[in-house]
C-alpha cells in the first residue's frame, strides 16, 4: 500500500539521519538472532559478579540498553502516579560495559524525593516478587532502580545521589534510572536518563558537557551541587522480533489515537508552571544584570573567559523549548481543523463527482 | 461487552512469549539457530493473568503477568496466582483480576477448563489470545478475545469460547513511549527541525490511514449507489471509526 511504502522511507531517511542503529539486525537477519539477547546465561553472569572489572575503572559502565516493555511499564507507571514521584526496580544483565534492562517492576513507594531508604520499605516486596518471577521464568536479577520526576526533568539530586553511592557500594553492579512522565506528555517523547554516580571524593576527568535541559528554579541549586558527582550513559532500545511485528500491526489500530490526541488539553497545568518558573528565572537574570552593569568596568577580562552560558542565553533556550512544544500542539489542532470542520467548503464546490480523488491534506511524498 | 485494551499487555505477553522460546531453544542445544522458523510445531505457550478495570459492561484490560501451568493437570497453579495477585494489589490497588492469556493459532478444548476454574475469581473471566508466529502478510493484530457464553448444544447446557470484538485504549504516555519504541527514535532532542519533522511524520501517516479508511467506504458508497449492496454492511464498516473520531476529533 502506498501508505505504508512512503511512510517506510521516511523512517529509512529519519534513522540514516540519526545514526540509528537497529539492535534488530536488518530486515533479512534472522528471528532467532534478535531475540538472542533474551536468553539469560547463568554462569556467564554468575563470572561476570566475580570477576568485578567496575572496581577499577569507575567509569566502566558506558550503555544501556533497556527493552521496549521495560520502557512501556516505566513510563506507564510514572505517570499513574502524577505529580507525585514513584519508584521501582528493574531487571536484567550486564554484557561488558552495557547494563541491559529487560523488565522493570514498580515498588508501593511514594514520595521518594524526601526519604532516604525508601527501598528498605520494598525490601520484602520486592524479595518475594523476585521469588514468584524466578518460578515464572523471568530469572534475571535486580540490576538498579528507577525514579520519576514529574515535571523538573532526569536528574539525580542530593538524596538520590547518596542512595545511589550505597546501592554501587553494596549492590553492584546497580543503576540509576530517572524518568520524567510530565515533559514525556508534553514534549511528544520520552523523557528519561540512565545515571551512575562515581565513588565518594573521586574526581572525574572534564567530561563534555552534557545536553541541557531546563531545572525548575527551586531546584537548580540542588541539581548543580551534586551534577559533577554522577555521569549519563547512553542510552539504546531494544525490542524482539514479535515485539516489532506486533507494534507495525499495532499502528492499524493506533493511528486514531494519534488524531486524537491533545497535548495542548491534557497539559495544562505543566506548561503555566513552565511559563512561571521562566518568568521567575527572567526575574532573577534581570536583578543580576543590573548589579553587574556596574561592575562590568572593573573586571572585564575575567568575565570573557566564563566558559558558561549567560544567564539569558539559557533563559531563551528554556522559552524556545516551550514555545515549539506549544507551537507543535497549535500545529495539530488547526490540521484537525482544516480536516474535519472545512468538510462543507469543499463539498459544495465539487458538487456531484462520481469519483472522488480526496483533496490532499499534506504532499505526497 | 466492550473490550478496551492496552498495549502493555500486548508487548507484556509477546516479551514473556519470547522469553520463555529463548530459554529453551538454547537449553536443547543443536535447534539454537534454526530456532526462529523452527517454533511452529513444538510451540511452547504460555500462560498468563490478565488484570485491569471492570465498569459496567465496559472492561479495560491494563496490564497482566505471568502464570504457572501445570500440563498434567491442564491447570494454573493457583497459590502462585494468589501470591502475585497479592503482590500485584498493593502496587495498583484498583486492577482486578479479569481473565487470563495465553498464546497460540486458536483456542483449544483444554482451554475450557482453566476458563472455568477461574470462574470463581471473576464471574465472567476474559481469554486472551495472541498467536506468536510471525506471518507478515497479515494485516490485522494476531490478538484475540474469546468470552464464554453458556449455549445450549444438542440439549445439553455448554460453555463455549465467542469471540469479541476490542478496541486498542491508551493513555497518552503509553502512547508516546510505544511510538517511541515501534520507530525507534533517537531518545536525544535534536534540532528543532528535526523534532517538528517527527512530530509532522506522525501526522502525516495517521492522516493517510484516515484517508485510505474514507476511500474505502467511499467506494462502498459509489457501489450502493449503482444497487450493488446494501447499507447494512455500511453502518458496521463506520461505526468504530466514527465513534472513535468523534470522541477525539472534535475538541
Amino acid at each position: 500500500m502506498d501508505s505504508s511504502s512512503s511512510s517506510a522511507l521516511a523512517r529509512q531517511t529519519w534513522e540514516l539521519e540519526n545514526n540509528i542503529v537497529a539492535v534488530d539486525g536488518s530486515s533479512g537477519a534472522a528471528g532467532a538472532d534478535a531475540d538472542a539477547i533474551y536468553f539469560y546465561d547463568e554462569a556467564a553472569q554468575v563470572k561476570f559478579q566475580q570477576e568485578k572489572p567496575w572496581a577499577q575503572d569507575p567509569n566502566y559502565f558506558r550503555r544501556v540498553k533497556i527493552s521496549a516493555l521495560a520502557l512501556l511499564k516505566m513510563v506507564v507507571h510514572a505517570r499513574s502516579g502524577g505529580t507525585i514521584e514513584v519508584m521501582g526496580l528493574m531487571q536484567g544483565k550486564t554484557e561488558g560495559d552495557t547494563f541491559v534492562v529487560m523488565d522493570a517492576f514498580a515498588l508501593p513507594v511514594e514520595g521518594t524525593e524526601t526519604r532516604v531508604n525508601a527501598q528498605a520499605d520494598a525490601n520484602e516486596y520486592m524479595v518475594e516478587y523476585s521469588q514468584t518471577n524466578k518460578q515464572a521464568g523471568r530469572l534475571e536479577n535486580v540490576v538498579g532502580w528507577y525514579h520519576s520526576h514529574p515535571g523538573y526533568g532526569c536528574w539525580l539530586s542530593g538524596i538520590d545521589v547518596s542512595t545511589q553511592m550505597d546501592n554501587q557500594q553494596f549492590q553492584e553492579p546497580f543503576l540509576a534510572v530517572v524518568v520524567d512522565p510530565t515533559r514525556t506528555v508534553s514534549a511528544g517523547k520520552v523523557e528519561i536518563g540512565a545515571f551512575r554516580t562515581y565513588p565518594r571524593g573521586y574526581k572525574p576527568p572534564d567530561e563534555p558537557v552534557s545536553e541541557y535541559q531546563t531545572i525548575p528554579l527551586n531546584k537548580i541549586e540542588d541539581f548543580g551541587v551534586h551534577c559533577k558527582q554522577y555521569y549519563a550513559l547512553d542510552i539504546t532500545y531494544f525490542k524482539s522480533s514479535l515485539d516489532s511485528h506486533l507494534l507495525d500491526l499495532l499502528w492499524n489500530k493506533y493511528w486514531v489515537n494519534t488524531l486524537s490526541s491533545s497535548p495542548l488539553l491534557g497539559n495544562r497545568d505543566y506548561v503555566a508552571g513552565q511559563i512561571s518558573d521562566l518568568v521567575e528565572k527572567l526575574e532573577q537574570a534581570e536583578n543580576q544584570l543590573a548589579h553587574t552593569r556596574f561592575g562590568s568596568f572593573l573586571l572585564p577580562s575575567q568575565r570573557k573567559k566564563e566558559p558558561e552560558e549567560s544567564q539569558l542565553t539559557k533563559i531563551t533556550r528554556d522559552s524556545s523549548k516551550i514555545t515549539v512544544e506549544q507551537v507543535h500542539g497549535l500545529m495539530s489542532q488547526v490540521i484537525k481543523d482544516i480536516l474535519f470542520n472545512s468538510v462543507g467548503h469543499s463539498s459544495r464546490l465539487r458538487a456531484s463527482l462520481p469519483d472522488l480523488t480526496e483533496p490532499e491534506p499534506m504532499v505526497e511524498s | 461487552m466492550t473490550f478496551k485494551l492496552h498495549p502493555l499487555v500486548i508487548v507484556n505477553i509477546s516479551d514473556h512469549h519470547t522469553r520463555v522460546k529463548a530459554q529453551t531453544h538454547h537449553t536443547d542445544d543443536g535447534s539454537g539457530s534454526s530456532g526462529g522458523s523452527g517454533g511452529a510445531a513444538t510451540a511452547v505457550r504460555v500462560f498468563g493473568c490478565v488484570i485491569g478495570v471492570q465498569r459496567g459492561r465496559t472492561v479495560e484490560i491494563f496490564n497482566s503477568f505471568e502464570l504457572l501451568y501445570d500440563p498434567l493437570t491442564h491447570s494454573l497453579d493457583r497459590s502462585f496466582l494468589e501470591k502475585k495477585q497479592e503482590l500485584y494489589k498493593k502496587v495498583f490497588p484498583n486492577f482486578y483480576i479479569l481473565g487470563w492469556y495465553s498464546t497460540g493459532s486458536e483456542a483449544q478444548e483444554s482451554d475450557l477448563q482453566i476458563h472455568k476454574a477461574l470462574m470463581d475469581i471473576n464471574e465472567s473471566p476474559v481469554y486472551v489470545l495472541l498467536n506468536p508466529v510471525i506471518n507478515h502478510s497479515q494485516k490485522d493484530l494476531p490478538l484475540t478475545i474469546y468470552e464464554s457464553e453458556l449455549h445450549i448444544i444438542d440439549g445439553i447446557p455448554q460453555l463455549i469460547f465467542v469471540r469479541s470484538s476490542y478496541t486498542i485504549e491508551t493513555v497518552e504516555a503509553e502512547r508516546i513511549s510505544v511510538d517511541h519504541v515501534a520507530h525507534l527514535k533517537p531518545s536525544d532532542g535534536g534540532s528543532a527541525a528535526t523534532q517538528l519533522a517527527a512530530h509532522l511524520t506522525g501526522i502525516h501517516s495517521a492522516i493517510k490511514m484516515l484517508n485510505s479508511r474514507i476511500r474505502i467506504i467511499h467506494q462502498y458508497l459509489v457501489a450502493m449507489q449503482k444497487g450493488r449492496h446494501t447499507g447494512l454492511h455500511l453502518l458496521f464498516m463506520c461505526l468504530p471509526y466514527s465513534i472513535l473520531l468523534f470522541d477525539g476529533c472534535f475538541i
